[in-house]
Order: C-alpha cells, then sequence, then structure tokens
C-alpha cells in the first residue's frame, strides 16, 4: 500500500478520535471533581496576586491571567 | 508500476477521500448539533421520579407530595452556591404549612459519603433523596448547578431557579403563597 494511501488512513482515524470526543459531554451533576479546590489554574489567590504582582513589575505588562467561572457550571 | 495498477490506486484514493470527506462533514455536524436533553419549560408537566432517601429506609417521588406545591431543589455537597442555598431554604420550610408545601431536596453527590458530611454540617429538616446516577437531571433537562423548580398541586412546574440568591426565597414564598391557593384536579 502506498504512503498516500496510509495517510488517508490516519487522516479518518485522527477525524473519528475528533467525532467521539464532540458526542462527549460532562453535565452539570458531574463536575464534583472539576469543581475541586486543587483542580483550580490558582489553588491559592493570595499566592496568586503576588505572583501576577511580580509578573506586571518585571514585564510592565498585565491581564490574560485567568477566565472567570467555576467548574459547577453556576456562575 | 503499470497503467492499470494507477488506475486502481487512483480510484481507491478517491474512494478515501469520499469517506473522509463524509467524516469530517459528520464530526463537525456532531460538534455543532444543538443539544440533545431538553430542559422542562414552565408549565409542563414535572417528569415523575422515586428515589431512596436519605435518613430513611422509604423511597420517595414526586407521587407522594402530589396535591401540594412542591419545591424540588437539585444540590450536591461541592456546589458552592448550594451551600448558601440549603439553610435558606430551611427557613422557608419551617416558615410555611406542611399542609400546603414540600420541599424535595435532590442531591446528586456521586460518593455517598460526601452528602453525609454536608448534612451533619447543614442540617435541614425536608426530604433529601439520592440520585447518584443522575437519571433525574437528566430528565428535567439540568443545564447548571444548584436549580430549582417550583411544581404547583396539579404536578405542572411553574417557577424555574437556575442559581440561587437569597432574595429568591422572597419571591418563592409569595409564589407559593398564590399556587396553595389553586384548585387541585388529582382525585
Amino acid at each position: 500500500m502506498c504512503r498516500e494511501s496510509l495517510r488517508l488512513i490516519l487522516a479518518l482515524i485522527v477525524l473519528g478520535v475528533l467525532a467521539g470526543c464532540a458526542t462527549t459531554k460532562v453535565e452539570p451533576w458531574q463536575r464534583a471533581r472539576l469543581a475541586r479546590w486543587d483542580m483550580r489554574w490558582d489553588p491559592d489567590p493570595v499566592h496568586a496576586a503576588m505572583r501576577q504582582h511580580t509578573y506586571f513589575s518585571k514585564e510592565g505588562s498585565n491581564g490574560s491571567v485567568g477566565a472567570a467561572g467555576g467548574g459547577c457550571g453556576c456562575n | 508500476m503499470s497503467l492499470a495498477a494507477q488506475m486502481r490506486l487512483w480510484a481507491a484514493s478517491g474512494r478515501f477521500l469520499q469517506r473522509g470527506t463524509e467524516l469530517l462533514a459528520f464530526t463537525l455536524l456532531t460538534m455543532l448539533s444543538p443539544d440533545k436533553s431538553l430542559a422542562v419549560e414552565i408549565g409542563a408537566k414535572a417528569p415523575d421520579f422515586r428515589l431512596p432517601q436519605f435518613g430513611s429506609a422509604a423511597p420517595l417521588g414526586l407521587a407522594d407530595v402530589r396535591g401540594k406545591v412542591v419545591l424540588v431543589d437539585f444540590w450536591a455537597s461541592w456546589c458552592a452556591p448550594c451551600r448558601e442555598s440549603l439553610p435558606q431554604y430551611e427557613k422557608l420550610y419551617t416558615g410555611l404549612s406542611r399542609a400546603d408545601f414540600e420541599i424535595v431536596a435532590i442531591n446528586l453527590d456521586e460518593e455517598p459519603g460526601d452528602v453525609k458530611k454536608f448534612l451533619a454540617a447543614h442540617p435541614v429538616t425536608y426530604p433529601v433523596v439520592l440520585d447518584p446516577v443522575g437519571d433525574v437531571p437528566k430528565a428535567f433537562g439540568l443545564v447548571g448547578m444548584p436549580t430549582s423548580y417550583l411544581i404547583d398541586r396539579n404536578g405542572v412546574v411553574r417557577l424555574r431557579n437556575q442559581s440561587f440568591n437569597p432574595r429568591d426565597v422572597d419571591i418563592l414564598r409569595t409564589e407559593i403563597g398564590k399556587l396553595a391557593k389553586e384548585p387541585t384536579h388529582v382525585p
């Protein structure tokens, strides 16, 4: 079998895997683990604020370090 | 490679490309398709359920409280606003007549130990039923936590609250008072 055909088969497998992901959904009542404190980007807000202060002092830039909303889908 | 072999290869490649395009179209359609679960809207009949009750051997369902105004509250121990809502619903429950009003709180924790620990710290007197699998929220088409439904004496959803604010309790109290005066068609 030629290399092009193998590439096509590989592309089809990748697409199949992607389609599988598209049909999987975490329901609001299944978010117990996502809502855990240690699943946050910054589990310690004081430490995160200090680190961000150091960052903008050194780099002269700020922002783009977080997103609103928690794991439970209620915000 | 002979001409016939080359022709066969092109034909096979064409078939692969066609299948690939079909699969890509399916993937995109699946990603863009709307949510299949349909939320129970206001004015619709509330889906019936019967679940094991926390702290009691007898299961409890909507049919057991039919004829009363019922607040069905979906909650879990890990849901931050639920920690605020449970004590407020407890105040609402104790302040109203049991003849007209009932709360059925559906806990959705997957771990039974979590609900036990939570209710030890935040005790409530209204019935709490357990649905660790999540069949009932699926039937209601829940889109977030917490969500509560106010169901009238005939089993029809009259109010839906997808979040919790302490001010909601006053609105609920007024609505419960109105719904309790409505006639029931339950024999």
